[in-house]
């Protein structure tokens, strides 16, 4: 076992934490105002230059051929700025997708490295589940796209989604521009300042050259995506947390009472003893979940080894980092409680990545039946 | 970052499961409590068997008789000894005292007790705690008074737990006074058959025999029994102590595990109120939320297991691991009892209790992990003021 960085790792992190540091005023959608558009184009444009979306991209794609593990670093600092933006969606979800498609699919991978195309999922329907088999939408190709994915991020800026549903010999999932006739898309604003759009198809086209891979094979896509996905937004909980300690901490130093820092009050140690617990433990499951689904048969045979390792890290990512948030209210006593104060945002922002690509129970159920749990009878 | 065992690592876990098929760990002798931390019961047959292999001594440097193994295997030993349920109770005590006498023994001490702890020939106790030092350890009163070679000591030790069935105890007495309180201590090895050693078991909440009170009255113990420096024995607990709470807890992850399979099998195997517990929704999520609770504990585990392969500095984490160790053991028992039903309120020795008894003394067992070795409480304070830098509370003046 090895739990250094390279020096890669350690560069990229650097690198991002000052560019962060330096966006964190701008990028950062003041309290109570959505981003219209995700982020700010010159901070997108940014991000792109540095390599940023190229990141899981093969450098023979023009991207730099890097690894899940590589990603989580990445998107833990985004999560320490509260950067929102089609980054996790497009550049983690979608191109891990898509890297396992046909060259058909991989053929937008170039420009997608570039930041210029963004791709994004629509997965979750009424049921408001990612669990493939909750699926309802048929998917056929040739054939006509029929219902609302709900849940859907970043459909604003996105230039094509990927729709999973029901097809005749399994799961399909399509490759469909979001200019197509039959496509609207309404905006929902979440908590955190962002958007989800819900995406409604109505007597969509959708061609045998709209799929991606062969029919009925979408299923590995789709769990691709979804590792991918979830592991993106357990990083992004864990890089918020760990801001979120940061403050707690500072604060606990500073603020006097009864004559002494509050931070001497056993009480409060205890609470910031209990954060740092909670995020050491989520930055090391993530990592090593993201090590899991980098190994070269996670994608075949073993990949349910993969789906375990990152269920796993998600479920339990989510709950620690949320009583991250809230303990640290209490830490802060009233002035946390602010619109003004950062704190309800990083909050908001672990609360929205905590149910996106999986929420806790649908997690623990991947989990359930990996430790051996009889199927529930129906 | 690598988080997977290497080759040489994978084929060594595969020996010692391969000596555990050919050894069943429940057909040896046990001579005192399991005490619920994943080490299994006390058997001294069984770490004889151990040491018949080479293994109480397999990462000690080969000059002093060991096999020079790297420190990770003696991480994979624990794990797949714990997985199994073996009886290893007195081997994390062993390891260390080895490691501090290899550190800081004189030559009379690593000859006549290496050798034999690497048989499994001698087993160790820890005499720190005393009626009135508790988490207050520097209160302790225990003292010793110099004649010639020899230290004369006198106290009153307790809580020591499995003393009465070891060979020897590591005595923490006071030595010199006046200066700080944290001075003037030294840490004795004494041979449990001295004279003037007067040893009494207490019997604990699971009805067994654990913990010991221990008199000391005159003992005598030759200078070259000390370990480390004489009047630094405070130096020799802390770095004993934090490996205490690295090497004591490490194997309880593996152990969860090993108790949470048998849950999901009676889980998969119990109706309860019409239905299979398996397929009750609670059921089957909180066991779930225990499955990842455990895999972070392993992985914390094992990186600093790494840190301190590496020679890195761990200032806090192996205080908060234990801390979190300790608290998923309790809320894994007590999830476990309230899965056993109306079966739960039985003594583990009833006839009619599931699962052999043993869930019902994991849990009282894993009361005394979060007080034993550092409260949680005392730790939480370690975590926020080394790891975090928050300024410490003020100490009442003594
Ligand atoms: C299973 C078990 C095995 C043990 N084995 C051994 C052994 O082999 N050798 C040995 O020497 N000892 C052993 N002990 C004793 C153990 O080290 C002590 O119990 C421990 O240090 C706590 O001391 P205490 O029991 O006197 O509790 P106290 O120190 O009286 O604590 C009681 C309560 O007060 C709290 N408290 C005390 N001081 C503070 C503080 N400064 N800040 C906040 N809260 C505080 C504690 O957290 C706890 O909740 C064992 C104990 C147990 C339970």
């Amino acid at each position: 076992m090895d739990f250094r960085l390279s020096d890669q790792q350690r560069l990229l992190v650097t690198i991002a934490r000052d560019f962060l540091d330096k966006q964190a005023s701008t990028a950062v959608a003041p309290a109570g105002m959505p981003h219209e558009r995700g982020l700010p184009a010159d901070v997108w444009r940014e991000m792109a230059r540095l390599g940023w979306p190229g990141l899981l991209v093969p450098q023979a794609l023009g991207g730099s051929g890097g690894s899940m593990l590589d990603v989580v670093l990445l998107v833990e600092e985004m999560g320490r700025a509260c950067l929102g933006g089609p980054y996790v969606g497009s550049a983690v979800a979608a191109t891990a997708l898509l890297l396992r498609g046909d060259p058909r699919a991989r053929q937008w991978l170039p420009a997608m490295a570039l930041g210029e195309r963004i791709v994004t999922l629509a997965v979750a329907e009424e049921g408001a589940s990612f669990a493939p088999d909750s699926l309802a939408m048929a998917v056929d190709a040739p054939g006509r796209l029929e219902g609302v994915k709900l849940f859907v991020r970043d459909a604003d800026v996105a230039d094509t989604l990927i729709v999973a549903g029901r097809g005749a010999g399994g799961l399909n999932v399509a490759l469909v521009p979001r200019d197509r006739a039959g496509v609207t898309v309404t905006a929902v604003a979440l908590m955190s300042g962002e958007n989800v759009f819900a995406v409604e198809f109505r007597n969509v086209a959708i061609d045998t050259s709209d799929l991606v891979g062969s029919p009925g094979r979408g299923l590995d896509l789709l769990r691709a995506a979804l590792r991918a996905g979830a592991l993106a937004r357990a990083a992004e909980m864990v890089g918020a947390a760990q801001r979120v300690l940061e403050l707690a901490v500072e604060h606990a130093k500073v603020r006097v009472q009864s004559g002494r820092p509050i931070g001497t009050f056993q009480a409060i140690q205890h609470a910031c003893a209990d954060l740092l617990r909670n995020v050491e433990g989520a930055r090391w499951i993530v990592r090593s979940a993201a090590w899991n689904a980098d190994c070269p048969d996670a994608g075949g045979a073993d990949s349910r080894a993969a789906d375990t390792a990152v269920a796993t890290a998600k479920a339990w990512t989510g709950e620690a980092c949320l009583a991250v948030a809230r303990r640290a209210h209490q830490v802060f006593g009233a002035i946390g409680y602010c619109e003004e104060h950062p704190l309800h945002r990083f909050h908001k922002q672990i609360l929205a990545s905590s149910v996106d690509f999986g929420d806790a129970s649908t997690h623990l159920e991947t989990v359930a039946g990996a430790i051996g749990l009889a199927p529930d009878a129906v | 970052m690598d988080f997977a065992l290497s080759a040489d690592e994978h084929a060594f876990a595969a020996d010692v499961r391969r000596f555990l098929a050919d050894h069943p760990p429940d057909r040896f002798p046990v001579d005192g409590m399991d005490a619920g931390y994943g080490s299994g019961a006390h058997s001294r047959a069984f770490l004889r068997a151990l040491g018949e292999r080479g293994w109480i001594s397999l990462t000690w440097p080969r000059a002093f008789g060991g096999e020079g193994r790297p420190l990770m295997f003696r991480l994979v030993l624990f794990e797949e000894l714990a997985l199994a349920g073996a009886p290893f109770g007195p081997l994390a005590g062993c390891d260390q005292t080895a490691e501090a006498i290899i550190r800081d023994g004189s030559d009379r001490l690593r000859a006549e007790l290496l050798p034999r702890i690497a048989r499994g020939d001698a087993t160790f106790w820890q005499g720190f705690s005393e009626p009135g030092a508790g988490s207050d350890l520097l209160s302790l009163e225990t003292q010793a008074s110099r004649d010639g070679d020899q230290w004369v000591i006198r106290g009153h030790k307790i809580w020591s737990s499995h003393a009465g069935i070891s060979t020897h105890g590591l005595v923490l007495a006071r030595t010199a006074r006046g200066g700080r309180r944290q001075d003037g201590l030294t840490m004795f090895v004494v041979d449990n058959a001295t004279a003037g050693m007067d040893i009494r078991p207490i019997r604990s909440l699971t009805g067994e025999v654990y913990h010991y009170e221990v008199f000391l009255d005159g003992v005598r113990v030759h200078r070259d029994w000390v370990l480390g420096r004489e009047h630094e024995g405070w130096a020799q607990l802390l770095r004993g102590l934090d490996t205490d709470r690295f090497w004591g807890r490490f194997y309880k992850a593996p152990m969860l595990t090993r108790v949470l399979r048998r849950l999901v099998d009676y889980a998969n195997t119990t109706v309860r109120d019409g239905g299979w517990l398996a397929h009750d929704a609670g059921v089957r999520r909180r066991l779930a939320a225990m499955a990842t609770e455990i895999e972070v504990l392993r992985v914390l585990f094992y990186r600093i297991g790494w840190m301190l392969a590496e020679g890195l500095p761990t200032p806090y984490e192996a205080a908060l691991a234990k801390v979190m160790a300790d608290e998923a053991g309790q809320k894994l028992a007590a999830l476990g009892l309230e899965l056993l039903g109306p079966h739960a309120a039985l003594p583990p020795s009833s006839p009619w209790a599931a699962l052999a008894g043993e869930i019902q003394h994991l849990y009282l067992t894993t009361m005394g992990h979060t007080i034993a070795g550092g409260t949680s409480e005392v730790l939480r304070t370690t975590v926020a003021t080394r790891g975090l830098g928050l300024p410490r509370e003020p100490r009442a003046r003594t």
